[in-house]
């Protein structure tokens, strides 16, 4: 993918790997500016069916305090904009957080992120693209102020007060999910375990189920502590210092200790020795 | 743009420091001998496991080799303990190279003083031979009127005494003694009296000091005076070129056969008062010299006490290490030197009684001789029971009633006529006992670096004693021996009256105290120098006089001296005592008895009660004035005073927000209609142990200050346009619900529950309470008191339930993630850690204060964010449970020194810190900590520390200190150190412990300087701002429920701070001092500014420079710099940048 370095005609930065250059300022009267890098998102087998191939920008270097509306703003320049989703890697993002309630999804940290911009048009992409770098993105203009500091904490804080109703009903609207996706399992396992039981005439149907799962799943400390107990068991049967080669063996191994403590302390003092540890003033 | 670092900058230092530190990593890396260095070893200072081949271990043994650890098993602790010893022995002991020029240069001195010219008759009182050639006399001549002829003649013999020739000559201070007898024809049988002896001992030393001072082998000739006695002057000479080190102290010694030892016997006068006063109408002889002849006496016994210990030297191979030992020992507890000191002449002189009395045996090796004189110093109170090294004394030997009559300490030489303690006080011989059974103490602790504690640690008097009073202007001690009639003892101590007042001050002292304290002890006036040709220093001229008191934490803080009953014989005592303080009071069971009472109402006030005890009994019994008694480091904690009306420190604060605790927790407990019951309600917060720095105060709030109001929720807003309101800490409170089988088994279903049950509390709290609340999804802030408690509901088993899961076949696998350690961490370890230290609390009352000022500290370094409070707090309760060689502290100044000393000198490379919270580990424990943390040394905290519930994680130090940053840490602390125990010791300088709690900012690359309005904690910053900020809160007496819900923990600084270290954390580190910083300081990583080749995953806040066809990208700093002042809108006054370190 090493496509050399080239210049546009109209003046878009373009990159090693594709990436396009763009420059970004907070307010029109900035001094400096950030760089994103933009290229057509492209991966082998994407799956995540709201990243359309076509249509998707991947943006990289997106600063904090740009959220998802302030993005969608920023680059509906180029075209009405779909979806804005942003995350701090690259890659897929995790399914199981997206189908929670707003108050129970994990905080965000606010660092630089990368974006994927869905446009509804795929020609926005290449717009994008062909951007020239010296005429910035601006994020907060006067018509669309965006909240940073003090503001934007005194936002937040007004946030984090919640109605219990509505908090309940969040609550109340998952665990009824949640129950029922246990009930629905109890049955299969009910459902299962039936299906081994010996019928009237003393079959039992073997079926694959699903991977072998078995009714209960016998867990890994219950295996330890098992294998514990046997040792333990052979342990208690053994004669201590009952043979003669199992004392000389005792006291063998008592010198080795001695000999290896001896050793370790030896180790120890050349250390501090040579650290002038034993300079008492 | 470009980056570039002009120099080594200080981050770069730092970071190479840490390479020195990290070596072990790095070097083990390098290509050539990997195999030979995890042998050998100790290049880079890391210790690792030693891995010996099973051919080695298990070889045949030598008779030899068996005896060797067979010695080391039984009669060491360890062999380590005796290797130690053996090292510190070699370090001591004289070279051979420094002997031999030892040798050379008294020979060369020798050869000088036998050609002293002699010179005519004269009075004793013409000093002019001396005259011309500039050299004075070391001797203070008043009265200065004597009788006598004095002329100088060559010394008759010149003998080495003392410890060179014994062989127990120590490092650093290597002086040699040389005794040179004056001859019979300059002194005079009738010399003994009235210091004409002595006058002409210091003449006969100027005489010689003027002969050698033509001589070219001497470099510098000084005076000084053997254990500070200015009766026996010496004379200091040190080799002329480099060799300085050495220095030969010239005794002029009488003939052993000058006076008769009866003469000098404690009961006789030597010192006439018509003449020491100068006042012919006292008749008689006066009252009885024991420290001026014992003085006199002493100059005849040197030859012979040699002789004496070099016979038993010879008996006992160990002696002279023993000895060496035991100097050592001595010397680190400051007791060697100075008036009435346990110098290492006694050192031998005790090991010689202990020889002669088998009470050791003359096999005994180095380590148990000195563990047995130390036992013998602790057992023995030579205050009572005097000892003697005299086999069969003559007759006219005084007895040891006798002696004890005359003197303190009693231990008497082999000629049974000299008490060689003569100049110690009680209260010294006191303070070696309690240092030797105190080492005897932890010397048998094997969960305790023996070695390190008994002989490495110098015991500094201001880092050993709680409380530390410096008596200066010593001059007015003159008037007290007025006011206390000493003038016999005047007289007997040749008019020093500070040694003369010293006894009296200090039994004064011990009554006034009486069970406050454990331990009084007094500095040892030092000896002094000074030039031969400047006259001897005055007695003024004395340094303060330090006292140490330990204290008796039960009794020290009382307000109340409960005397005898009024009627009883000891009431006059008291009241004699006392003076105008004492009175008649009636106490609540009916008693009426003599009392004084102090003023003070906070601990705060109370610690300075023992201050105000000694200036009150100095100046009504003693005549000094308040101006002459010094507090040292009382002033350390106006630093973590605060309130307005009573200054305080923080103990009643804390108490209140544990009561207000323990009432919720009752409150929790009774709630009506919960669907599962409590368990157990516990506190999981600094200030519910008293170790917050600024404990919560109950606050009463003023609504028109915030405008906004939340209206659905009734709750205060934080005002748009204003100061940041006034910041209320919540207090994190966690309330375990019982377990049942409802519980769900799903990690997110748990969430949800404890959300619910969130809601839930908060409905009945209000409902059965009145209390308002806020609930989220996490925690629920409850408004009680004037305090905030954020509850947080717990199940036992969700850590568990987050590390199970289930495999393809169907087996339950439990695997450790950091989301349920971050969960252990806060509903049990922090918990347990709080009720732990609130128990330490309970024991030491000064535990919480010495936390507070140590975190003020970190704070105020700005080191708040590396280490957490709790590792903070650790790190101070490990000195108090693992205080040797001291004991526990008992004042924070005391704690606060050893903090900085633990920080600064702890070898955190090599050991891990175990911190036996509730004495729970075993000897045991501590080598399994040990062992494991040698094995995975690399992989642990660069600080690690060990707790009875953590043995091999150190889960309070694992998010840092980095390694650079504990590297900081140290130098600051060591520095920090340094500069508070001068200015503390010196009271000429300004007192101004702020100076150790003001960072040094010159290191850093970026400063961002805040808008102290919107900074909540201004008021408390280090230095306090000179005008105050309005921030919506009142005085008075709060509500204890109801009201709007108030601005609860809403402090924009925390935020700028965790917003930058989310956004810049890989590029730079930011420091900020919690407490009131209005600075938060920028320090780049070094690292991160080099140029990397372009890569998606490299691209956070950096721009992309192209140079032939390569792309690299480098931080984009002149962005970043703005995005600070952006994101910290309104918080920001303004970003400076130290471009002095480095080029944009």
């Amino acid at each position: 993918m090493a496509a050399p370095k080239k210049k546009h005609a109209r003046g878009a930065c373009v990159i090693l790997g594709g990436f396009t250059v763009l420059s970004l300022k907070f307010q029109p009267n900035s001094v400096a500016q950030h760089q994103l890098c933009v290229k057509e998102h492209r991966v082998r087998a994407e799956k995540n069916v709201k990243r359309p191939l076509d249509r998707t920008l991947f943006v990289l270097n997106i600063p904090p305090y740009c959220s998802e509306s302030v993005v969608k703003e920023l680059f509906s320049q180029f075209g009405s904009v779909q979806s804005v989703e942003l995350s701090e890697k690259p890659g897929s993002t995790e399914p199981e957080t997206n189908s929670l309630s707003k108050y129970f999804r994990p905080a965000h940290k606010q660092c630089f992120k990368v974006g994927y911009i869905v446009f509804k048009n795929a020609s926005s992409v290449a717009a994008a693209k062909a951007h020239p770098p010296d005429s910035p993105l601006i994020v907060s203009t006067k018509e669309k102020p965006v909240q940073t500091g003090l503001q934007k904490w005194i936002h937040e804080y007004k946030q984090l007060f919640v109605k219990p109703e509505t908090l309940q009903e969040a609550v109340d609207e998952f665990m009824t999910k949640y129950d029922k996706k246990k009930e629905e399992e109890a049955e299969r396992l009910q459902k299962e375990a039936e299906q081994q039981q010996e019928d009237k005439e003393g079959w039992v149907k073997v079926t694959k189920g699903s991977k072998g799962i078995k009714a209960r799943p016998h867990s890994e400390v219950a295996n330890k502590r098992a294998l514990q107990k046997e040792d333990k068991k052979k342990k208690r049967k053994e004669l201590l210092n009952f043979y003669a080669w199992q004392r000389r063996d005792t006291q063998r191994e008592h010198i080795a200790q001695l000999r290896k403590k001896f050793e370790e302390d030896k180790q120890r003092i050349a250390l501090l020795r040579s650290q002038r540890k034993f300079r008492p003033y | 743009l470009k980056m570039k670092r002009k120099h080594l900058t200080s981050a770069q230092s730092l970071e190479n420091e840490m390479e020195v530190l990290n070596e072990g990593e790095e070097s083990a890396k390098d290509t050539e001998g990997i195999k030979k260095k995890a042998e050998t070893v100790n290049e880079d200072g890391v210790l690792r496991p030693l891995k010996l081949s099973k051919g080695e271990l298990y070889k045949a043994p030598t008779v030899e080799e068996l005896n060797q650890l067979k010695e080391a098993e039984s009669l060491f602790h360890c062999s380590l303990l005796k290797m130690q010893m053996d090292e510190l022995l070699k370090e001591v002991a004289l070279s051979e190279r420094r002997k031999k020029l030892v040798d050379s240069f008294v020979q060369q001195i020798t050869d000088v003083l036998q050609s002293v010219p002699e010179t005519p008759v004269v009075e004793l009182t013409d000093l002019s031979w001396l005259v011309d050639s500039g050299i004075d006399v070391p001797f203070i001549l008043v009265p200065d009127a004597t009788k006598g002829k004095f002329h100088m003649e060559p010394p008759t013999s010149i003998d080495l005494i003392g410890s060179y020739p014994l062989g127990t000559c120590i490092k650093p201070k290597v002086s040699v003694d040389l005794a040179v007898t004056i001859p019979h024809s300059i002194l005079h049988p009738m010399d003994g009296i009235n210091q004409r002896y002595s006058r002409k001992r210091a003449l006969y030393l100027a005489g010689l000091a003027k002969h050698l001072s033509c001589s070219s082998a001497v470099g510098t000739l000084h005076y000084s005076c053997l254990h500070g006695n200015r009766l026996r002057p010496l004379l200091l000479v040190t080799p002329s070129g480099k060799d300085s080190n050495i220095s030969l102290r010239i005794h002029a010694l009488p003939p052993p056969n000058f006076l008769k030892p009866s003469r000098l016997h404690p009961q006789k006068n030597n010192i006439r008062t018509q003449w020491f006063t100068g006042n012919d109408s006292q008749q008689g002889n006066g009252p009885p010299t024991p420290h001026f002849n014992s003085t006199v006496l002493g100059d005849h016994l040197p030859r012979s006490h040699l002789q004496f210990l070099i016979a038993h030297s010879a008996q006992c191979p160990a002696f002279g290490d023993a000895v060496s030992l035991l100097k050592v020992w001595l010397r680190q507890r400051e007791l060697d030197q100075g008036i009435g000191c346990f110098g290492g002449f006694l050192a031998a002189m005790l090991m010689a009684y202990l020889l002669s009395t088998h009470k050791v045996g003359k096999t005994m090796n180095a380590y148990q001789l000195l563990r047995k004189a130390l036992h013998f110093l602790a057992s023995t109170d030579l205050t009572e029971n005097g000892i003697t090294l005299a086999k069969n004394p003559d007759s006219k030997a005084p007895s040891l009633p006798e002696f004890h009559s005359a003197f303190q300490v009693v231990f008497v030489d082999p000629s049974g006529h000299l008490n060689m303690c003569a100049d110690m006080t009680s209260c010294t011989y006191k303070q070696i006992q309690h240092e030797a059974s105190l080492s005897l103490q932890f010397w048998d602790d094997p969960t305790l670096d023996g070695f390190q504690a008994l002989l490495m640690t110098p015991k500094s008097m201001i880092r050993t004693y709680d409380n530390v009073y410096q008596l200066s202007d010593l001059v007015k001690m003159q008037a007290s021996c007025k006011k206390l009639g000493l003038l016999a003892s005047l007289m007997d101590h040749s008019g020093n009256y500070v040694l003369a007042a010293l006894p009296f001050i200090l039994s004064l002292l011990q009554r006034g105290l009486g069970d406050r304290i454990r331990l009084l002890t007094h500095s040892l006036p030092p000896d002094p120098v000074w030039p031969v040709n400047k006259e001897p220093p005055k007695h003024k001229d004395q340094p303060p006089l330090s006292i140490g008191l330990l204290l008796n934490h039960e009794r020290a803080l009382s307000v109340l001296e409960r005397g005898p009953p009024a009627d009883s014989p000891e009431a006059s005592e008291f009241q004699q005592l006392w003076g105008g303080r004492s009175e008649l009071r009636r106490f609540q069971d009916g008693a009426i008895t003599e009392a004084v009472l102090w003023s003070g109402t906070t601990t705060c006030q109370k610690r300075h009660i023992l201050l105000e005890i000694i200036v009150y009994l100095l100046e009504l019994h003693a005549d000094i004035p308040e101006s002459c008694v010094r507090f040292v480091g009382g002033q350390v904690d106006d630093v973590i005073k605060f309130g307005k009306e009573v200054s305080s420190t923080g103990e009643e604060e804390s108490l209140k927000v544990i009561q207000s605790f323990d009432d919720l927790s009752r409150k929790l407990w009774q709630l009506d209609g919960l669907p599962l019951s409590i368990t157990s309600v516990q506190g999981a917060h600094p200030a519910l142990r008293y170790t917050q720095v600024f404990p919560p105060e109950p606050a009463k709030l003023a609504y028109f200050f915030f405008k906004a109001k939340e209206k659905n929720f009734h709750a205060l807003l934080p005002p748009e346009g204003k100061p940041c309101p006034y910041y209320i800490t919540p207090i994190k409170v966690i309330c375990h619900m019982e377990g049942s089988g409802k519980w769900p088994n799903d990690h997110l279903a748990i969430r949800h529950i404890k959300a619910a049950f969130h809601i839930r509390l908060g409905e009945l709290l209000k409902q059965q309470h009145a209390y308002t609340y806020r609930v989220t999804p996490t925690y629920l802030d409850v408004w009680k008191d004037g305090l905030a408690f954020r509850i947080q509901v717990a199940y036992h088993r969700e850590s568990q339930v987050l590390r199970e899961s289930v495999t393809a076949e169907g087996m339950l696998i439990q695997r450790d993630n950091p989301e349920a350690q971050a969960l252990e961490l806060e509903t049990k370890h922090k918990p347990f850690l709080t009720s732990t230290l609130h128990g330490l609390q309970q024991q030491h009352p000064c535990f919480g204060a010495v936390c507070r000022l140590a975190k003020r500290w970190l704070g105020a370094q700005l080191f708040s964010g590396h280490i957490s409070e709790d590792a903070a707090d650790l790190l101070v309760a490990s000195l108090f449970l693992q205080p040797a060689p001291f004991t526990p502290p008992s004042s924070p100044q005391v704690g606060l020194l050893r903090f900085l000393h633990l920080l600064s000198s702890f070898d955190w490379r090599n050991s891990p810190l175990v911190v036996n919270l509730n004495s729970k580990l075993t000897a045991a424990d501590y080598t399994q900590i040990k062992n494991h943390f040698m094995l995975s040394r690399e992989s642990l905290p660069v600080m690690f520390i060990a707790t009875p519930n953590d043995k091999n994680v150190s889960i309070w130090t694992k998010e840092g200190p980095s390694v650079q940053v504990l590297q900081r840490i140290v130098t600051v602390a060591a520095e920090s150190l340094r500069v508070l125990e001068a200015q503390l010791i010196n009271p000429r300088q300004k007192q101004d412990v702020r100076v150790v709690f003001r960072p040094p900012l010159d290191t850093y690359d970026v400063l961002i300087h805040l808008r102290s309005k919107q900074v909540p904690l201004s008021a408390n910053a280090v230095d306090r701002p000179t005008t105050t900020v309005l921030r919506g809160n009142l005085d008075g007496e709060v509500r204890s429920s109801g009201g709007p819900f108030p601005v609860v923990d809403f402090d924009p600084v925390r935020l700028y701070l965790s917003e930058l270290r989310d956004a810049f954390g890989d590029l730079a580190l930011f420091f900020c001092d919690p407490y009131g910083g209005t600075v938060i300081a920028v320090l780049w990583k070094p690292k991160a500014f080099q140029a990397q080749p372009f890569k998606t995953s490299l691209m956070n806040a950096s721009k992309v420079e192209v140079a032939e066809d390569v792309a690299t990208t480098v931080p984009n700093v002149e962005a970043i710099v703005q995005d600070f002042q952006i994101i910290g809108e309104g918080l920001v006054q303004k970003v400076e940048l130290r471009t002095e370190k480095w080029v944009v």
